[in-house]
């Protein structure tokens, strides 16, 4: 099982993993748990939710755990027998019932159970290879299958909410099993993903604790991106590799006592079977192509060109969004500060549970409030403010009952979500910059917002005004901003494009792109920087020609863009070649 | 001994809990519904989201469902028979149908509410008629 921080490479050394597995005669499959999935893409290959056959690998199946696919499949089971008894309203309402963001989780959640706690669903294979989603999402997963024993255990009632599965208790045996196989060391691995970065390697730590704490013991860790200059008077090479140095040698304890593996940075997208099978071996083609440099004035705007229009508005939200690890706390935290400086309110949060926005500002900057929607002790708020205003006329009976609902799953994404709801109608008195979570988390959040959205049509007196006001805000163009965050790559372009895609299906269209960490715009000469610099080329133009509206593009910093220094020179002109 | 059957609309959950804010009603009905079943009635209750077949099995409440639409949930039936619909009753008005006898005791008197969210949630309408 791979995991860590999103952007660290955690799919392409699990492929890798896979193909050099299955080519020494293994039967593998690969299963990505990653409601943002890109698996399809590196493995070349169109997947499903059944194992697939990748064509070009012997031995080597593959799957995507989708969500969405997950709760359409459960919805059908539930509705689908009784489709031609029921009226239409009544199917719908179920339906609609069995849409939200609780049914997609544990929908999902049901899923992934399937293959590690059913010994028949993986029987076939030698070795099961789990892409899991970014860190968060990854342990709230993970740590399930205690929660709702638990929960199942605790539940006295019988009639309590145990969410849209209402076989859930049925499944207690195979979510019992789950748990062990994952504890189980002879049987299941757990590799740490990290890149030589602090930030990554804390989340690693992090992630080992947490682990560690639910008993999976069996930890390795893998540094991805190990990089030396390949010249001496390079400043952006000697920073690169200075910088991963001294990440390494102030890597917590926990890690270093981890047996380690190192995959140096490589000049080349790690797309299709033929890059995964070089990783996997060490062996790269260095290639003879001659590297064409571009001329510079066809580059896109620093971020600071994005100010001017931002500030005009005088409030609203800005939120910016993407695959994790592409800096998007970095670039909110960026625009919020120069938000501040020119003397607006501004208040910047974050709904990522793995973002440390204080990390990124370093102190206090005058007029910028900072905070972060904390899923555990929103959870405590609306539990005390719903036992206090709901279990306010309840006898001792009805409070008991009350509270064991409450107990639910289910509480914290309402929760969080109403947290989410305030902070965007907080954008009618000043500016709100909003860095959200990794990607396939935030449409669960939008996606809700469409499910109750539906509840506030039937107007609903008691959901609170910002509940009522969400999806319209969103929607509205001159209210929310949404700033697509994205680095110069294959995986992380194509995947902010189907973010975008989601994006206006809900009828939200998306403000501004930022291009972040780009070599190319530093003009370093480092031969493998170089020629990642110029691999950025194309994905630069097909943002700027096919996907934005309007285009910022951020260097690669040589110092680490934290505090207000650094976050000024993130918005700073373009340096070209 | 008497059974009450509530078929309630498609709910995450019979508090409602789970949906952006609470229907006070809902958990005010489930706190009666165990008052009921503590002076020996049988409860019995179905959610369209989770026991669909419950609601196609029974004539009257099939029945009622195609002729309506879901607008007409929650159905109460008390011993096979259909008592109301569309609305969740008060606790006196449960005590009728099921013939035990009912006290207002501290318990259940209604606080003055100064949230301005609840004020709307006390109408009878929701609440029930009397």
């Amino acid at each position: 099982m791979f995991t860590g921080k999103g952007g660290v490479g955690k799919t392409s050394i699990a492929c890798a993993t896979a193909v050099l597995l299955a080519e020494r005669g293994k039967r593998v499959l690969l299963v990505s748990t990653d409601p943002a999935s890109n698996l399809d893409e590196v493995l070349e290959t169109r997947l499903g939710m059944q194992p697939t056959l990748v064509e070009k690998v012997k031995g080597l199946y593959a799957m995507n755990v989708d969500p969405e696919e997950a709760a359409r499949q459960y919805r059908e089971r539930v509705v689908g027998p009784y489709r031609e008894l029921l009226p239409e309203s009544a199917v719908k309402n179920i339906e609609e019932q069995l849409s939200g963001a609780c049914t997609l989780e544990i929908a999902a959640f049901d899923e992934f159970a399937k293959l590690l706690g059913d010994a028949h669903a993986t029987s076939d294979f030698d070795h099961v290879i789990f892409d899991t989603a970014p860190t968060g999402h990854t342990l709230r997963l993970l740590q399930l299958p205690a929660a709702w024993a638990g929960f199942i255990e605790s539940n006295v009632g019988g009639t309590s909410c145990l969410g849209p599965l209402a076989g859930l208790q049925a499944q207690h045996e195979l979510y019992d099993k789950t748990l062990q196989a994952l504890s189980n060391t002879t049987t299941t691995t757990i590799f740490l993903v990290s890149r030589p970065e602090h930030s990554a390697l804390a989340e690693a730590e992090r992630t080992r604790n947490e682990l560690d704490a639910i008993g999976l013991k069996n930890q390795n860790l893998i540094l991805n991106g190990i990089f030396h200059a390949g010249v001496t008077d390079d400043s952006i090479a000697t920073a690169l590799e200075a910088r991963g140095r001294q990440a390494l040698a102030e890597m917590p304890l926990g890690l270093k006592r981890l047996s380690r593996t190192e995959v140096p940075l490589v000049p080349q997208a790690l797309i299709g079977v033929g890059a995964l099978r070089q990783l996997g071996n060490g062996r790269f083609d260095p290639g003879n192509e001659v590297l064409l440099t571009q001329p510079g004035e066809n580059l896109p705007p620093p971020l600071a060109a994005l100010i001017p229009d931002l500030i005009s508005r005088g409030k609203g939200v800005i939120m910016t969004m993407g695959k994790g690890g592409v800096g998007k706390t970095t670039v909110a935290a960026a625009l919020a500060m120069e938000l501040a400086s020119s003397g607006h309110s501004v208040h910047l949060t974050t709904t990522d549970p793995a973002a440390h926005l204080h990390l990124a500002l370093r102190g206090d900057i005058p007029g910028l409030r900072v905070s972060r929607i904390d899923p555990i002790a929103e959870t405590r708020a609306y539990t005390e403010e719903v036992m206090a205003e709901s279990g306010r006329e309840l006898d001792e009976k009805g409070r008991a009952l009350l509270e064991e609902d409450l107990r639910s799953p289910c509480t914290e994404e309402i929760a969080v979500f109403r947290a989410f709801a305030r902070c965007v109608d907080e954008g009618n008195q000043g500016f709100v910059v909003i860095d959200t979570a990794p990607t396939g988390h935030t449409l669960l959040l939008l996606d809700a917002a469409e499910a109750y959205h539906r509840d506030v049509a039937r107007n609903l007196s008691y959901i609170p005004d910002s509940v009522r006001r969400l999806l319209p805000q969103l929607r509205d163009p001159n209210f929310t901003r949404i700033v697509i965050v994205t680095l110069p790559e294959a995986t992380p372009v194509h995947e902010a494009a189907r973010l975008q895609d989601d994006l206006t299906r809900a009828e939200i269209a998306p403000y501004a792109w930022v291009i972040n960490q780009s070599f190319y715009a530093t003009g370093t000469h480092d031969p493998v920087l170089a020629k990642r610099g110029i691999l950025e080329l194309r994905y630069i133009a097909e943002v700027r020609d096919k996907l934005a509206h309007r285009l910022a593009l951020v260097p690669w910093q040589a110092e680490s863009p934290v505090g207000a220094e650094g976050l000024q020179q993130l918005l700073a002109e373009t340096v070209t070649k | 001994m008497t059974t009450i059957q509530v078929f309630d609309p498609a709910m995450c959950c019979s508090t409602g809990v789970c949906g952006p804010s609470i229907d006070p009603a809902l958990p005010r009905f489930a706190a009666d519904l165990e008052w009921l079943k503590s002076k020996g009635v049988q409860v019995e209750r179905f959610n369209l989201a989770q026991d669909v077949g419950a609601f196609t099995g029974n004539p009257i409440v099939k029945a009622t469902l195609n002729s309506q639409g879901t607008t007409c949930l929650p159905l109460i039936l008390v011993g096979g028979v259909l008592v109301t619909q569309g609305e969740y009753p008060v606790r006196e008005v449960l005590a009728g149908f099921a013939a035990v006898s009912y006290e207002p005791g501290p318990t259940i008197t209604r606080v003055k509410e100064q949230s301005p969210s609840l004020v709307s949630l006390g109408g009878p309408s929701k609440i029930g008629r009397g």
